[in-house]
């Protein structure tokens, strides 16, 4: 009997110009942004890999130098862009790409794509997360509002109940069916979606299980998308019309991919205040120069370091060290840089989390801000991911300072001029970064994948509600 | 199961201080028709609602095969076939298609295309008419598909609601032709009608209703037609 349903529904569905026409853009849509998303994230990786190997050709190739010369001239590392990112390009435009790895400083990473895009892209980016997130919703919606009304208002509701078919069996033939045709869709998008994963050739690094993450993004987008259907089925049973059903759900729909995403960067920007980019980097400063908690300004930081190594070796003066002091001091300034930065970045990723989980509690107002949460953690372009990449170019830069420096203390002496070559430059070993495995990004998704299931529940428990009171509202 | 398929003890059903229903009380045994005839708003659609448990007695009880509609709304269903005064079918499918929903969705999902074909000829309809879409169906070809579930769904009792209003002359005789055939096989049919020469034509049975009363019940075959409309003007005139 349930597939009786299903079988009609397409048989209507498929016949009907509307969800033809519309069906057909959408997956022209969505076959389009995922393709155009391959081809943006191929062009974006040939740019940074040949700027990566330029930079490190020049790292290489600098000549004879002193050691820390060279650590101000630094290397530039470039973040590898996830495979996935033709699903949903998340953050990646809004964080920077590229950071120069030197002496003294950790860089905030820069070269943000949208500085360089006017103004309304914001709008009219076409991305294939934009496509699943906001247009299939509305797809879905267009498909559904009538599902019950229209029976009602054309009078095949009360044929279809006066011949003894129970309305929540109904109603889950109808969201069965609506699924279905759906799939009519959505099969072929995700083939274009695995030729284009395909295509990239998965494991270059930026993330872990390409394969399960793309499976876990079309499990999640349909549950997603379960929702919408659910909730059109129940609004269309509950409503008194078809055009009331059609209004309260278009209005549902922009408040939840619309005016839902502003609200919350606007709610957790007040919440979870950042400093400001001066601000940061003013407070940063500070403390390098003038220490923090116990840890006392740089002059007498110097002044304890120097006593305490003449005192270990007894001598009077750092000439008469066995070794360069210069190398110690450099690399003791770095070890307490580290500490500074660890401190601020430190703080300002803790922010950034909560910020992360603030938007995705706030999915229990709005679902569109859970699956975007769960969607690009999947994709491996989320803060989390980038924050992560930028902890290993900071572990490669204080790995780059620490050799330097090293070299200096060992092979240097103090008052001669010390230059090293290439075989110092070749000691410092490439950058290899390793991506997360999928079970590391959905450790930060826990509240998102909660807010999800709640309103698959909550749609679920309103269909049936809806339904149940179909005997008697015909 | 009892022989008297269709029941109705003192039934009511108020909205408000409007009396929709007032202790109705009637039976259609199995094989006969019982036409109800009255005026708008006498209380004919409400009687047929309330057997199809679309609407809940204020008091009394609807019965089908003998169990109470309220107390087995799907299970009494089952037994029913209800034809409207404008059966509404799916446009975007053909009537063979339609038909084959219905059947299935009343739980009768084994008919072969051949058989639900035969149904819709038996109801009248013509051959080529079964792979065309209802979209472009006239009243009386959708009456057909509504007879032809019944048929198809093997109903015991068929409720009927001014079915052949609009029609013409010559598909409300096909029409009544058909209900005469379900009623030799034993079908219980209740036809709510204005229509008193399909009533004396087709009737075992006809009640008069107004304003939500039955005021008599009459035997057709005792009656000429031009008796039948005057005892109803009376009726209606008191």
């Amino acid at each position: 009997m349930t597939l009786a349903i299903i079988r009609k529904e397409i048989l209507e569905l498929t016949r009907d110009g509307r969800f033809r026409w519309g069906g057909f853009i959408v997956l022209v849509l969505l076959s389009l942004s995922l393709l155009g998303g391959w081809f943006h994230r191929h062009q974006v990786e040939e740019a940074h890999t040949a700027a990566q190997a330029m930079s490190w050709s020049q790292w290489i190739e600098q000549g004879d130098k002193n050691p820390h010369s060279a650590a101000h001239f630094g290397v530039h590392v470039f973040r590898p862009t996830s495979a996935l990112s033709f699903v949903d390009q998340g953050v990646d435009g809004y964080v920077g790409s590229t950071t120069l790895l030197e002496a003294h400083y950790q860089n905030p990473f820069s070269f943000r794509a949208v500085q360089d895009a006017p103004g309304l892209a914001r709008f009219a980016d076409l991305t294939a997360a934009t496509t699943l997130q906001l247009l299939i919703p509305l797809l879905i919606l267009l498909m559904t509002y009538q599902a019950v009304s229209g029976e009602r208002e054309r009078g095949t509701l009360r044929q279809l109940l006066s011949l003894g078919v129970s309305p929540v069996r109904l109603g889950a033939g109808k969201a069965l069916g609506v699924s279905v045709g759906l799939l009519l869709l959505l099969v072929p998008a995700a083939m274009v979606g695995a030729l284009a994963l395909f295509m990239a050739g998965p494991g270059d690094g930026a993330v872990g299980n390409e394969v399960l993450r793309f499976a876990l993004l079309a499990l999640a987008y349909l549950g997603y998308f379960m929702v919408f259907v659910l909730l059109a089925l129940a609004v269309s049973a509950l409503a008194p019309s078809s055009r009331v059903a059609l209004g309260i759900l278009l209005g549902l729909w922009a408040l939840n991919g619309l005016v839902a995403p502003r609200v919350a960067s606007d709610i957790a920007r007040m919440a979870i205040p950042l400093p400001s980019g001066l601000a940061f980097q003013a407070a940063v400063s500070h403390d390098l120069a003038n220490g923090f908690d116990d840890h006392p300004p740089q002059a007498a930081r110097q002044a304890i370091l120097r006593d305490s190594v003449l005192a270990a070796y007894g001598v009077a003066l750092p000439e008469e060290l066995p070794f360069n002091f210069a190398g110690l001091r450099f690399q003791s300034g770095e070890e307490f840089a580290n500490l500074v930065f660890d401190r601020h970045f430190g703080s300002l990723k803790d922010q950034m989390a909560a910020q992360g989980h603030l938007h995705q509690l706030l999915g229990f107002v709005a679902p569109h801000l859970a699956i975007r949460s769960l969607s690009m953690a999947l994709a491996g372009t989320d803060p989390w991911h980038h924050a992560r990449y930028a902890d290993a170019a900071e572990e490669q830069r204080r790995l780059m300072q620490q050799i330097l420096n090293e070299d200096i203390m060992v092979n240097s002496r103090a008052g001669e001029t010390y230059l090293a070559s290439a075989d110092l430059w070749s000691r410092i070993p490439p950058l290899e970064y390793a991506g997360p495995p999928v079970t590391w990004a959905l450790e930060s998704q826990q509240r998102a994948i909660l807010v999800l299931l709640f309103w698959l529940a909550l749609a679920g428990l309103m269909m049936r509600r809806g339904l149940q009171t179909l005997g008697r509202r015909i | 199961m009892t022989d008297i398929m269709l029941k109705a003890e003192n039934l009511c059903r108020t909205y408000g201080d409007h009396a929709a229903l007032v202790d109705l009380n009637l039976e259609v045994p199995r094989g006969s028709v019982y036409c109800l005839l009255g005026a708008n708003g006498a209380g004919k659609s409400t009687t047929i609602s309330l057997f199809l448990n679309f609407i809940a007695p204020t008091s009394g009880r609807a019965l089908v095969g003998g169990v109470d509609v309220t107390r087995d709304p799907l299970g009494t269903k089952r037994h029913l076939a209800y034809i409207p005064e404008q059966v509404m079918l799916y446009p975007h499918l053909t009537g063979l298609e339609n038909l084959k929903f219905f059947a299935a969705l009343a739980g009768f999902d084994a008919y072969s295309m051949e058989e639900l074909s035969a149904f819709l000829t038996r109801s009248g309809l013509e051959p080529d008419a079964h792979h065309r879409r209802v979209g472009g169906y006239s009243k009386g070809m959708r009456q057909k598909v509504g007879i032809a579930v019944a048929l198809a769904k093997q109903a015991d009792a068929l409720l009927l609601d001014e079915p052949t209003s609009g029609l013409d002359p010559e598909a409300s005789n096909t029409f009544s032709q058909s209900l005469r055939e379900l009623r030799a096989e034993g079908v219980a049919i209740l036809m709510a009608t204005h229509d008193l020469f399909r009533a004396k034509e087709v009737g075992d049975r006809i009640g008069i209703m107004r304003k939500g009363r039955l005021r008599a019940e009459l035997d057709p075959s005792t009656l000429q037609i031009t008796d039948l409309e005057q005892l109803y003007l009376n009726q209606m005139q008191d």
